[in-house]
């Protein structure tokens, strides 16, 4: 298990050195710098200058070193804790992230809390009879949740909750502080996105479990239904779900930009996003390496879960 | 001259006023070259005997303090909030509307189109426009008590001039007049500027410069105190009623009025009363600002596009339109195949129809372009005869210049300032399908654009509003100029735009305007098609909001009606 622990972060780590400078030189075009120069200057701003004056431009903003160079200093400086300054937020990366991370971790602490039960609930109930009227309730309304893009659903819950029937803040940019009522409908839309995906999961998982023979076998044994499905069919039809879920946590990261972007909620997705139009180089850097960081750290969770779940995994 | 001296009055505002007085010149107009040519805003209404939109205080720019204002609150605006690194190359309105309300400019352009004395208390030119003398309000402290002077004035000028600085100020027609290229960078000619006294300022331009006062409030003028370094959100000292209390980039701007001085003085406002105690900006991309003004976030939005109208109409607040000379240039660069051959672009020029896209686009607001970037609120606009629609003319010309079969184009665009773009270039896209002309549009993003906006050979660009026809044209359309993103190349245009820019008589400006007018529709550069509006919307407890052709930001005399 150790083993395995560090064998996952050893590849983290290799992958984050491999993203990162493969980041470094695409950044390190021309065509990059002058993105960059664009978004400081305007683009007729930019026009104004002469060559010279334009590679002065460059030299003031540290662009005209080599890139192997920035790169290495760039390393040393995230070795010490430095992740560099944003070109666009005037700011220090390292806080930035930091307080992004947090909003988006506490956008998808919700999500978890509201999603898993439900999909959980629902997902059992549905695979516990196969092909009931339960069943297909759920596996209707599962399917049509999911199959809307969040965009679609953040559109009706804005125009039904919030401009319709006014009982919900319709962006959640917490402008006047934290507010929990503005955490309703982003965490609603990914819960609405995300649940019916789970408890398919869940359903195959336990309907497939149903039908196996140590559980026809305790049935005709006389245990109860109650106890058949909570002592024997749950532990083993949720191993797969668990996978599922623990890699939402990925999706939740850096995935939910399109939630993040439409409610103007200032999280990590919204950041990424702001930092790749602008050409942010060190955010993205950044940015980047947590989302390394949760990928990895999340199918290591998963996997040493999945082991503890179900002992006839070994890994070697 | 100044309002304590005698004043001498330039011999061009004699010239107007007999121009007016013989019915020869609209009185709008004779004001705003009144002013221009340092006449105080006041005076300048008087000797035109009109009313101006908004009740103007004695000697102050700003609309008269409403009787009924009540002091306090705090006025929140949906807007995206942008760096505020160093005011001298600001790029985006936004960072300068965040600045406004601390830092000032030495003059002030009203809604109403007429520039107006603001830091300075006058303006003296010399009877070739090749000298302007600035005198400064006395009295006007900083935040931190210093008093402002010419040093100011000479620091800010000299800086925007500095080529290592990178400001677009040297693009303007007054400082383009004060520079010179040497060893690849374009530097202040030695002698330019100078400090006649505490108070006064003198710069001396290589050309006749009719719009100096105008250049002096483009957004990057904002004066700085002469010890500025920048950033300027670490060190935010101003002349304005407001101080920064607090920047997140992206997130929100926060000024608080200023009552004492950073050595714990009290602070005296040169420009009267202010109202609000505070101006928040909060982050809103733009598509978002409406729905964040439904729900209530926010007071007042920075814009929104027509796409929205409707929304804003169901909404309870008052929605502000202001008719602007913004414009988008469906350009061609003529020193690139196919647009080298004239035919090509007059074929592509002949195909569209520019009357519809006002209906089609803006739901009959705004008004109809010419391909000639002159607008109808320009002063000096002359109208040409209505640009007819000849689809057979456009396939001879095709065929002429060896495209019997049609041809197949590809125009940039890249949204800059909305979706609305992309519906010009489609619907021209159907008008030149009727002509054998095959239009692909090659969307990108924002700031992808403006990588190449001046490189493309076929590109949709957004020019903001600019007061004055001339001013729009120099700065994008002479032989060689930075923003010449069509190269044209005409030494009759520019000798005729010379000629144009040197006459004040606004008829006979306007007659000479004629020939720019034709040369730039015959040279056949660009489809322009329509001059926008631009939209806001504030709540109804907001009073005295101003609207801006520009979009800026200027809230000395806003209230709130709580």
């Amino acid at each position: 298990m150790v083993k395995l622990i560090l064998r996952r972060l050893g590849q983290m780590v290799l992958i984050m050195a491999v993203v990162s400078f493969v980041l470094f030189l695409v950044f390190d075009s021309d065509k990059f710098k002058k993105q960059i120069a664009v978004n400081e200057l305007g683009g007729f701003g930019l026009q104004t200058l002469t060559e010279q004056e334009y590679q002065d431009w460059l030299s003031s903003k540290g662009l005209d070193v080599p890139f192997y160079t920035r790169y290495l200093d760039w390393v040393g400086n995230v070795l010490q804790g430095d992740f560099g300054f944003s070109f666009e937020k005037n700011t220090e990366v390292g806080p930035l992230l930091a307080e992004r991370l947090i909003n988006t971790g506490i956008l998808a602490f919700w999500v978890f809390a509201l999603m898993i039960p439900i999909a959980l609930t629902l997902g059992v109930i549905a695979g516990m009879k196969e092909g009931s009227a339960q069943d297909r309730s759920v596996s209707f309304i599962s399917v049509l949740t999911t199959s809307m893009p969040e965009i679609a659903t953040a559109i009706f819950l804005t125009v039904i909750f919030a401009l319709g029937l006014g009982w919900l803040p319709a962006k959640s940019a917490m402008t006047q502080g934290f507010d929990w009522r503005q955490l309703v409908l982003p965490v609603a839309t990914l819960v609405l996105y995300d649940f019916g995906y789970v408890a398919r999961m869940t359903r195959a998982s336990m309907a497939e479990v149903m039908t196996s023979q140590y559980i026809r076998t305790a049935i005709l044994k006389g245990i109860p239904y109650r106890r058949v499905i909570m002592r024997h069919a749950l532990r083993n039809a949720l191993i797969a779900p668990f996978t599922v879920i623990v890699l939402q946590l990925n999706w939740l990261l850096s995935g939910v930009v399109v939630v993040e972007v439409f409610f103007q909620y200032n999280g990590f997705g919204k950041m990424l996003l702001d930092a790749a139009l602008f050409g942010d180089i060190y955010v993205i850097q950044a940015g980047t390496l947590a989302a390394v960081f949760v990928a990895v750290f999340s199918q290591i969770i998963s996997d040493v879960g999945y082991t503890l779940l179900n002992p006839r995994i070994r890994f070697s | 001259m100044t309002k304590s001296d005698k004043p001498r009055l330039h011999p061009k505002v004699r010239e107007a006023k007999e121009l007016m007085d013989k019915g020869r010149m609209d009185r709008r107009e004779f004001v705003r070259i009144a002013a221009l040519l340092g006449v105080s805003a006041g005076a300048a209404y008087a000797m035109g005997g009109v009313t101006p939109s908004f009740a103007m205080q004695a000697d102050l720019p700003f609309p008269d303090a409403d009787d009924e204002a009540k002091s306090g609150g705090t006025l929140r605006v949906g807007m995206q909030v942008q760096k505020m690194e160093d005011p001298a190359t600001y790029s985006w309105v936004e960072m300068s509307n965040q600045t406004r309300h601390t830092l000032e400019h030495l003059t002030f352009t009203t809604p109403d189109n007429v520039t107006q004395p603001m830091l300075a208390e006058s303006w003296q030119a010399n009877d070739d426009l090749t000298e302007w003398t600035f005198k400064l309000r006395p009295g006007i402290m900083w935040h931190n008590g210093d008093e402002l002077n010419a040093d100011d004035i000479i620091f800010n000028m000299t800086r925007w001039m500095d080529p290592d600085l990178g400001s677009s100020n040297i693009g303007l027609s007054t400082f383009a007049s004060m520079v010179e290229e040497k060893d690849g960078k374009k530097v202040m000619i030695p002698g330019s500027l100078e400090k006649v006294d505490d108070l006064t300022v003198k710069l001396k331009l290589q050309k006749p410069v009719l719009s100096v006062p105008e250049d002096l409030y483009n957004y990057p003028t904002a004066i700085v105190h002469r010890s500025f370094k920048p950033p300027l959100s670490d060190n935010p000292i101003g002349t304005g009623p407001f101080t920064l209390t607090n920047l997140k980039v992206g997130e929100r701007c926060e000024l608080k009025k200023v009552t004492e001085t950073t050595d714990g003085k009290p602070f005296k406002y040169w420009g009267g009363d202010v109202f609000l105690d505070e101006i928040h900006y909060y982050n809103f991309d733009e598509d978002n600002q409406l729905t964040a003004f439904a729900s209530g976030d926010v007071d007042a939005i920075y814009e929104f596009g027509i796409e929205q109208f409707e929304l804003a109409q169901a909404l309870e607040g008052d929605i502000i339109e202001a008719r602007t000379a913004q414009t988008l240039c469906c350009r061609m660069q003529i020193s690139q195949k196919p647009f080298d051959d004239i035919k090509v672009r007059q074929a592509v020029v002949s195909a569209c129809d520019n009357s519809v896209y006002r209906e089609l686009v803006f739901q009959g607001r705004g008004d109809i372009a010419e391909n000639t970037h002159v607008s109808p609120i320009h002063p000096e606009y002359y109208e040409l005869p209505e640009l007819k629609r000849d689809v057979e003319k456009s396939k001879k010309l095709l065929a002429e210049a060896g495209y019997p079969d049609g041809i197949e184009l590809t125009i940039d665009v890249g949204n800059t300032d909305g979706p609305w773009h992309q519906t010009v270039c489609e619907i021209m896209r159907d008008q030149m399908k009727d002509a054998g002309i095959k239009l692909n549009i090659n969307v990108m993003p924002p700031s992808k654009y403006w990588e190449v906006w001046d490189s493309t050979p076929f590109g949709a660009t957004a020019w903001t509003h600019r007061p004055l026809g001339t001013m729009v044209l120099s700065l994008g359309y002479r032989t060689g100029v930075p923003w010449n993103e069509t190269h044209l190349a005409s030494k009759e245009f520019d000798e005729a735009l010379d000629d144009a820019e040197a006459t004040l008589d606004v008829e006979a400006r306007r007659e000479k305007m004629k020939k720019v007018e034709q040369i730039m529709q015959d040279a056949a550069v660009m489809v322009q098609p329509i001059w926008r509006p631009v939209f806001t919307i504030v709540s109804k407890k907001v009073v005295g909001y101003p609207p801006h052709p520009t979009q800026y930001h200027q809230f000395n005399r806003v209230w709130i009606n709580s």
